[in-house]
């Protein structure tokens, strides 16, 4: 526990701690299981194995990927726009 | 109460999203006796708690594939179980509003020491259990997640909806509630084992 606590806090604090833990029965723990497994079966998994290990690199490649084409775009409407200015400058 | 390592965690995360049942039941077993706990001292109910326990776990199944890579399980997992207790507590209320001759066949604050106080192992336990259980709900899951679960102000804050400066307020004022109650509570009255069921 990370909150500041003085010293007359410090017997509850212990005793909230220690408080008694609770459980469903191991017959309801069990069945709950078995369902949850029997879900985890049919639930469509949006994310694979593999794209979990991949995501990492994806968050790094698509988005430089993304900021070349920009750049790219960018410098071809500049160019294109000095080679038209050129154009009627010639004129 | 302990924490897990964040790579470990991070590992963990991963195989539940790819639908892992191993990865399924290691988070099932560390969490399920905590999640029931808190489920059970918020409701005051083992049948609600239990049906809400499996609400929570059907849900963590769903989710799961959604998870973000660096979800922290312990605060995930208590926010569910929190959604879906005041969600009940929501229902349960409009029912009682609208049909207030059925009032009295709800689940109700049970008169003191319900069975579920007099199954506290000792004198002093119980009397902290009957102490928690007189708290607002805002201040009882307040002390649960940070003074029980080991849950820090900043996650317990995630938890509930709130500012971390929110909850610390909170907390200061659900402990010194509980240090009132506690010095109010008299003896509990010894009772035979046989009815703590």
């Amino acid at each position: 526990m990370t909150i500041d606590l003085d010293d007359e806090d410090d017997d509850l604090r212990t005793i909230l701690a220690n408080l008694r833990r609770y459980d469903v029965s191991h017959s309801r723990a069990r069945q709950l299981r078995r369902r949850c497994h029997a879900r985890l079966q049919t639930e469509p998994r949006t994310t694979a194995a593999w794209m979990v290990a991949a995501s990492p690199f994806r968050g790094v490649v698509i988005p430089a990927l993304g900021a070349a084409w920009c750049l790219t775009y960018l410098f071809e409407i500049i160019r294109y726009s000095g080679v038209i200015s050129a154009y009627f400058r010639s004129q | 109460m302990t924490a897990m390592a964040p790579d470990d965690e991070q590992m963990l995360v991963a195989r539940l999203r790819a639908g892992n049942p191993g990865a399924f039941d290691e988070v099932y077993d560390a969490y399920r006796p905590r999640i029931f706990a808190f489920l059970l001292r918020m409701t005051r109910h083992r049948t609600i708690a239990e049906d809400l326990l499996d609400e929570v776990w059907l849900r963590v199944v769903r989710g799961a594939p959604r998870l973000l890579p660096d979800t922290r399980l312990g605060p995930w997992l208590f926010t569910v179980a929190r959604n879906l207790y005041w969600s009940y507590r929501r229902d349960a209320v409009v029912e009682e509003s609208s049909v207030p001759e059925l009032l009295t066949l709800w689940p109700c604050p049970r008169p003191w020491p319900s069975p579920f106080e007099l199954a506290a192992a000792g004198e002093l336990e119980r009397r902290v259990e009957h102490a928690l259980a007189t708290l607002s709900p805002q201040y009882r899951e307040a002390v649960l997640l940070v003074g029980h679960e080991g849950l820090t102000p900043t996650e317990a804050a995630m938890v509930c909806g709130i500012s971390p400066e929110a909850l610390r307020q909170r907390l200061s004022r659900a402990r010194a509630a509980l240090a009132q109650k506690l010095r109010e509570t008299p003896a509990v009255p010894t009772l035979k084992r046989g009815f703590a069921t």
